[in-house]
């Protein structure tokens, strides 16, 4: 009997089994152009994470967090290419300064709930958006910094770098599955039920003695961390950086991947990411107006399965659950003498 | 005389023209279940309102326990052991039953850990199945909360600010919506509690009022009209005159009296 729990147990696995086997899988079965696909789907999967982890389990709706994706890759660019750090230490100053800005606009940011949280977050990745593309000397402003890969490490003999197809995509592939796996054990944490506590019935959580302010604040700094390394990782994926990503649009479609995706799951920004950079691959060569499929799908999902695909997914699972076990509950009825 | 439980020193609130609670002193003793009525609009639930921290008084003080609390934010105050329930109902309605209790459990600490899973806490989860035991939701206890019947949300109210061991409990309208049955298991779990709480409720319905409390208050436009022992207020006049003076109550005070 495939209870739920085993049915997801199966289903991770193979999802598991799949992303290792790709640099194999897909150049066999498609073409090695595909491999860097799902790589960049993980690091957008990251993205909308961020979005999802404010949106989906503290109540809080981000239009701005391209402004921390925009931070993490600046901070990889200019590391490498003005201060000429090494991979690690520039890593570590993409992450730093997103973990840092979404502090100190965490601070003013989450204040405000609703529409008001929506609005400063678009206002604050505006100010430094038209900041990014004034100051041109430091950030290359439209044009953006390039910048030549430095290596990973070297151990031996062997120098891993992303000029390796092959290491650039298990590099992603690890840090991304950690940032996913560490998400993960928040929810499960205390501090994960305050967050969806605070998500259902804040003024409640006031009462029953939990720091509303703080513990929002604390998801915004997690929240821009996600950004962050997405953006740190974007930006050794793609070898530069530019204000263009700053833009809110870049924050709307993470909004859009999360939630078609299912807000407040786990797995939602995967499927919600992969589903529309899948079609954005297959049809923006034949079809310019590409983007019209996924605002008409992300209407259909947001009438049809408010908690998107994955909580489709996971009502059916219920259901089945809640079936077989009515089954297990008859039949032991009817050995009862 | 020993500190009483909660005490308000000319604790005032407007909203914009209109004083809600009006220069209020009011001295509630510990070890007895106070309840306080009064027309709507009387201020009652503004009170609760400025005890708790969700509104900030405009003057005057209040004391928990001879401690001034005026000012602090709700979660410092809940954190005092003051716990209350909200007039309309209010749990976290997409957590399930016995995570709600959880929640509240562990809200009061002053750190969530991020890490650990919160299903190896072995002693809070104890704790919440004894409450789901004693509130009668073992039963519903994976139910998310927004699917209960109202009476089973009230007890889960009550149970969320029994699980925290409260020192003072603030219930608001705790049987407003109720059945007859349901009131009737509500009114005997708080007759229950207040053996070892001091309670402070607002109530509308005067059968509850007057078979649980030991002590009332009538408030009227954000100021004490009465208070007393029940008898005390139920022959008083003016109270008579402003509040208890309807026709649909009037029977039933008279019954009281009688009986």
């Amino acid at each position: 009997m495939m209870t739920p729990h085993v049915i997801a147990r199966v289903m991770l696995i193979a999802f598991g089994v799949f992303l290792v086997s790709v640099p194999w899988l897909i150049p066999a079965l498609l073409n090695p152009f595909w491999v860097s696909v799902v790589a960049e789907i993980m690091i957008w999967s990251l993205f909308a994470a961020s979005v999802n982890l404010l949106f989906g389990y503290v109540g809080l709706l981000s239009f701005g967090q391209a402004l921390y994706f925009g931070f993490g890759m600046y901070g990889v660019a200019i590391g490498v290419a003005t201060l000429g750090l090494s991979f690690w230490p520039a890593f570590g100053l993409g992450i730093v300064a997103a973990v840092v800005i979404a502090l100190v606009s965490g601070i003013l940011a989450v204040r405000l709930t609703w529409h008001y949280f929506a609005i400063i977050t678009v206002v604050f990745s505006l100010i430094f958006y038209f900041f990014a593309v004034s100051v041109k000397p430091l950030t290359g402003g439209d044009d953006g910094i390039n910048f030549a890969l430095p290596p990973t490490f070297s151990i031996g003999g062997y120098t891993g770098s992303f000029g390796d197809a092959s290491f650039q995509y298990f590099f992603i592939l690890a840090t991304v599955a950690l940032c996913f796996f560490l998400m993960h054990r928040v929810i499960q944490s205390p501090l994960g039920k305050a967050f969806v506590a605070i998500r259902d019935n804040d003024v409640r959580a006031a009462l029953i003695g939990l720091n509303v302010y703080q513990i929002r604040l604390i998801a915004f700094v997690m929240a821009g961390f996600l950004a962050g390394v997405s953006g740190a990782l974007f930006a050794f994926f793609g070898r530069y950086a530019s204000a263009s990503y700053m833009f809110y649009h870049v924050s709307g479609e993470a909004v859009v991947w999360a939630i078609v995706g299912g807000a407040g799951t786990l797995f939602g920004p995967i499927v919600g990411t992969t589903l529309f950079i899948v079609i954005r691959e297959l049809v923006s060569t034949h079809w310019e107006h590409h983007a019209l499929i996924v605002g008409a799908m992300a209407i259909l999902v947001v009438i049809l399965a408010p908690k998107g695909l994955v909580g489709l997914w996971n009502e059916w699972l219920l259901r089945r659950g809640a079936r077989t076990a009515g089954a297990a509950v008859k039949t032991k009825l009817q050995t009862e003498p | 005389m020993t500190e009483p439980v909660l005490r308000t020193e000319n604790l005032s609130k407007r909203f914009g023209g209109l004083t809600a609670v009006d220069r209020l002193n009011l001295s509630i003793p510990s070890g007895r279940l106070h309840a306080i009525i009064g027309p709507n609009g009387a201020g009652k639930t503004t009170l609760f309102n400025l005890v708790s921290g969700l509104l900030s008084a405009d003057g005057g003080h209040v004391f928990f326990r001879g401690r001034d609390i005026t000012g602090l934010k709700p979660h410092e105050v809940s954190r005092l052991g003051i716990k209350r329930t909200m007039q309309i109902k209010s749990v976290f309605a997409q957590l399930s039953v016995a995570e709600n209790l959880w929640v509240t459990r562990n809200a009061g600490k002053r750190f969530q850990h991020p890490l650990r899973a919160a299903a190896r806490d072995h002693e809070t989860r104890e704790r919440v199945e004894l409450v789901l035991e004693q509130s009668g939701l073992s039963a519903l206890a994976d139910r998310p909360a927004g699917t209960l019947s109202y009476g089973d949300v009230a007890l889960l109210e009550i149970g969320m600010a029994l699980i925290s061991d409260p020192e003072l409990l603030l219930l608001d309208e705790p049987t407003c919506g109720m059945s007859p049955a349901e009131t009737e298991r509500a009114v005997a779990r708080i007759k229950q509690l207040a053996r070892t709480v001091d309670i402070v409720i607002i109530e509308h319905d005067m059968s509850v009022v007057f078979e649980i409390a030991d002590d009332i208050t009538v408030m009227t436009q954000g100021g004490i009209l009465a208070s007393g022992r029940p008898d005390q207020i139920s022959g008083d006049e003016r109270v008579r005159e402003a509040y208890l003076g309807r026709p649909e109550d009037e029977d039933y005070v008279e019954d009281v009296i009688n009986a």
